[in-house]
């Protein structure tokens, strides 16, 4: 049988680059099957994707080797609206694709552009909506769906052409736990179907345990292209690709493991735990919690104090009702929730950008209602969660002495911030360079820096590891920890459950509005059923700990005080 | 904040054909041109408000309001001390410029709310729909339409981005209009960036679900002129066609004024 997809000696350069994305790819994917690609950063994986339906070498600008077959027909003839028929994509950055005013219509678009009749369409809207389980929402605007909806919604505006092959990029990057898992619900529903061929692009690995096989790209060359499960459990081969191996798999391979006895899930791994007559030492675990609370103890005095704090938006939406929540000094404190829990609208109050509308938000023991933004600027900073909406000039110094500039500083005072600031994040020597050339990691840390410059107090971070492969979001998150050990008091919003885990001290759950759980990190993730409730899932390594009976936080931690391997 | 204008709302308004709409727009704009008389201006101003009113889309006015002040005082003002005339009111400024100004004033205002009202009852789907059946090709249709959408989503690109700078202590307040017009550049940026970006996503993602894939389409909204139109249209050409008729005799105009 003819293969759904057929890649052979593909190698593509992007007009203006040096470095070829691609170079000598040969893929094969059956019909029907299920198939992952993974990789770090710039290793070409969108590049793949754009390769499959012909918008290389028709769209994209650029030297194409090689040939990619889509059923049979190669990609270098025929139009990319005629490869909509086989192949169907969905694009990372799904805001940008929706654009009609209702959802029955984005969803009718493709069949449109191919002249299906009006009863056919409706079948297909009412079928596929279904699939994506947006029955319902035929009517509500794509603006006021939230991110995992929308992204399922981007996918049935593919699905109504009925293509064969669907190839999804990153389809998870931006959503919570839960709209992540309706997407991979999706996923694997779309699996078992013999006449779907799946390809999707995905960096977190605890969502690749039901594909078919894994493709594992770098430096656009194919490093990998074995069994899911096989690819999964070499730990190595991950580590060195920059993609974050099973935290499960780690730990058992850390403990010494013969790779084909790897588990790979929480619940095989208690089992093999359990099998191996290993137990956890209870002296060990209590030094933990131990530091945990010497930790609490070493915190400085208040400073963001809110008291029953509640904000509704103009439009009648209440956003927040009776929060409380005190940070003292030198925490590092984590704010989780799913999209519209509020969490985003709660930090927002700490800088000013919004006003309570019931309650008072205190910084430095004074109301932020009588401080103005520029002066609490000056004690809180918040980077923002996409760079590019921040970053505007033509080198990266001039980027971040805005913040001193306007704050009047003098020539030497705003030379040696800048150069403090970048030092901070690892960007030294680097402040001529035009920050449109970084990658997204470094303008990531470009922002930092420019709010770093203003030398605050208290550093909020909104989603910072976002849209960073694993290598990236972990050199973000060292810098912060750094951070947050010289003196700076840290409050991340993220849904990187991990970065949580190893990262901060202490997590606040938002859920509609209200604190649901507050607490050291340990001990908000051992109450994994109240986390659910709150649309929230610990990583893997959490929850292995927990049904052993001992939270802990990392690997490492599990490591220290596993006895008897 | 909900970028778009339009309204979901069950009226009579909003079940009219497209086309229907599109007439109706271009009839308000004639309508408030061929008047020089600023009590004709008024009723034409009055006749639209009335239909808004019909149309349940009135609201979307008030998130506009600033930009019809700002436009008509500033109209206004600008008239009346430019323009000349017969009647002297006080200092060099005459009664006749005044009413011109007056009148310029609300026809650029009424022009503004006729679009509104339009966008608020009129799907950007129904718009590309509405110029194809009038014999123009889908692809510069959907251009169109996708000019109108991009308003508003940079608007709310802007909004976040604004956010952005403030936190940084971007103030966009003080300042004369040099040095104001100086600070707008951390939003600019941004904005170019952001959309630039996006939109190329935008046409990938077309391509990609088959636009221009073959040459015929079909559409998933039913429209089809019913009798509903046909009142409308009729009504609305014996109103036309009575408006310039008045004019034609030698009403609804301006003694005195010159420019």
């Amino acid at each position: 049988m003819e293969p759904a997809v057929s890649v052979q000696g593909l190698g593509y350069r992007y007009r203006g680059q040096q470095k070829p994305a691609l170079e000598g790819v040969d893929l094969e994917v059956a019909e029907g099957e299920f198939v992952v690609v993974m990789g770090p950063s710039g290793a070409g994986k969108s590049t793949l994707c754009v390769s499959l339906n012909g918008l290389i070498p028709h769209f994209f600008r650029g030297r194409m080797e090689g040939e990619v077959r889509v059923r049979g027909h190669s990609t270098r003839e025929g139009r990319v609206g005629e490869f909509a028929r086989e192949i169907g994509l969905v694009f990372q950055d799904f805001e940008a694709q929706l654009f009609s005013t209702n959802v029955a219509l984005e969803v009718a678009f493709g069949p449109e552009n191919f002249a299906v009749e009006r009863d056919e369409m409706e079948r297909r809207v009412n079928s596929v909506l279904g699939q994506v389980r947006l029955e319902g929402f035929e009517d509500r605007q794509p603006a006021t769906l939230s991110g995992g909806q929308k992204q399922r919604l981007a996918i049935a505006s593919v699905l109504a052409i009925e293509p064969r092959i669907l190839c999804l990029d990153e389809p998870t990057t931006d959503l919570d736990p839960v709209g992540k898992l309706g997407v991979f619900e999706i996923a694997e529903e779309l699996k078992n179907r013999d006449d779907v061929t799946l390809i999707v692009v995905e960096h977190e690995t605890e969502e690749t345990l039901d594909a078919d096989r894994i493709v594992v790209l770098r430096e656009g060359r194919v490093v990998a292209d074995r069994a899911a499960r096989e690819v999964l459990r070499d730990v190595e081969l991950l580590e060195e690709s920059g993609v974050m191996p099973l935290q499960v798999t780690r730990f058992f391979h850390e403990m010494g493991l013969w790779q084909g006895q790897l588990p790979l899930t929480p619940e095989e791994g208690a089992q093999e735990f359990r099998q191996r007559g290993w137990r956890i030492s209870q002296e060990r675990h209590r030094e933990l919690v131990d530091e945990d609370e010497e930790r609490t103890q070493g915190y400085g005095e208040p400073i963001i104090e809110v008291g029953g704090l509640s904000h509704r938006y103009p439009n009648g939406f209440a956003a927040l009702e009776g929060v409380d929540l005190t940070v003292r000094k030198g925490e590092f404190l984590a704010i989780l929730g799913q999209n519209g829990s509020g969490k985003t609208t709660l930090v927002k109050h700490f800088n000013g950008l919004l006003k309570p509308t019931g309650g008072t938000v205190k910084v430095g023991g004074e109301e932020t209602t009588e401080q103005g933004m520029l002066r609490l600027g000056q004690s809180v900073g918040y980077v923002f969660q996409n760079p590019d909406h921040q970053i505007f000039s033509d080198t990266v110094s001039d980027e971040v002495s805005f913040g001193p500039r306007i704050r009047e500083m003098e020539g030497a005072e705003i030379k040696e911030r800048v150069d403090e600031a970048l030092s901070a994040v690892g960007l030294e020597g680097r402040g001529e360079e035009d920050p449109f050339g970084l990658t997204k990691g470094e303008r990531q840390r470009v922002a930092v820096a420019s709010v770093l410059a203003v030398r605050p107090e208290v550093l909020i971070l909104d989603e910072p590891t976002t849209g960073l492969d694993y290598a990236e979001q972990r050199s973000m998150m060292e810098l912060v920890a750094r951070l947050n050990e010289a003196g700076s008091t840290i409050i991340v919003v993220t849904h990187t459950m991990w970065v949580v885990a190893e990262y901060a001290h202490r997590a606040v759950v938002v859920r509609e509005g209200k604190i649901e759980l507050s607490g050291t990190v340990r001990e908000v993730f051992s109450r994994e059923d109240e986390l659910w409730e709150a649309s929230l899932r610990p990583p893997h390594i959490v929850s292995l700990g927990n049904s052993l009976g001992y939270p802990v936080l990392s690997v490492d931690e599990l490591v220290r005080v596993t006895e008897g391997g | 904040m909900d970028p778009s204008l339009y309204l979901d709302r069950d009226t009579w308004v909003h079940r009219l054909d497209p086309r229907t709409k599109m007439f109706l727009l271009i009839g308000a704009f004639v309508l408030a041109f061929i008047f020089l008389d600023p009590l004709y201006e008024l009723v034409v101003l009055a006749l639209v408000l009335i239909f808004g009113y019909m149309a349940k889309s009135l609201e979307n006015l008030r998130r506009i309001w600033f930009i019809l002040l700002a436009v008509g005082l500033l109209t206004l003002v600008l008239w009346s001390l430019v323009g000349g005339g017969r009647t002297p009111l006080f200092l060099f400024v005459e009664l006749e410029s005044v009413l011109y100004g007056l009148s310029i004033a609300l026809r650029i205002d009424t022009t503004i709310i006729a679009g509104v009202i339009f966008l608020s009852t009129t799907r950007n789907e129904e718009v590309a729909i509405g110029l194809v059946k009038l014999g123009i090709p889908y692809r510069f249709a959907f251009a169109v339409t996708t000019a109108l959408r991009l308003v508003p989503t940079i608007a709310s690109t802007g909004f976040t981005i604004s956010q952005a700078q403030r936190s940084r202590g971007l103030d966009l307040d003080s300042g004369n209009i040099l040095q104001r017009t100086r600070k707008y550049v951390p939003l600019l940026v941004p904005v170019f960036v952001t959309t630039i970006r996006s939109t190329n996503v935008f046409s990938m993602a077309l391509e990609s679900k088959g636009f221009g894939a073959g040459g015929k389409r079909t559409f998933y909204l039913r429209t089809a002129l019913g009798g509903r139109d046909v009142v409308v249209l009729v009504v609305f050409v014996v109103l036309l066609a009575a408006s310039v008729a008045l004019r034609v005799a030698g009403y609804g105009t301006l003694e005195g004024f010159s420019g």
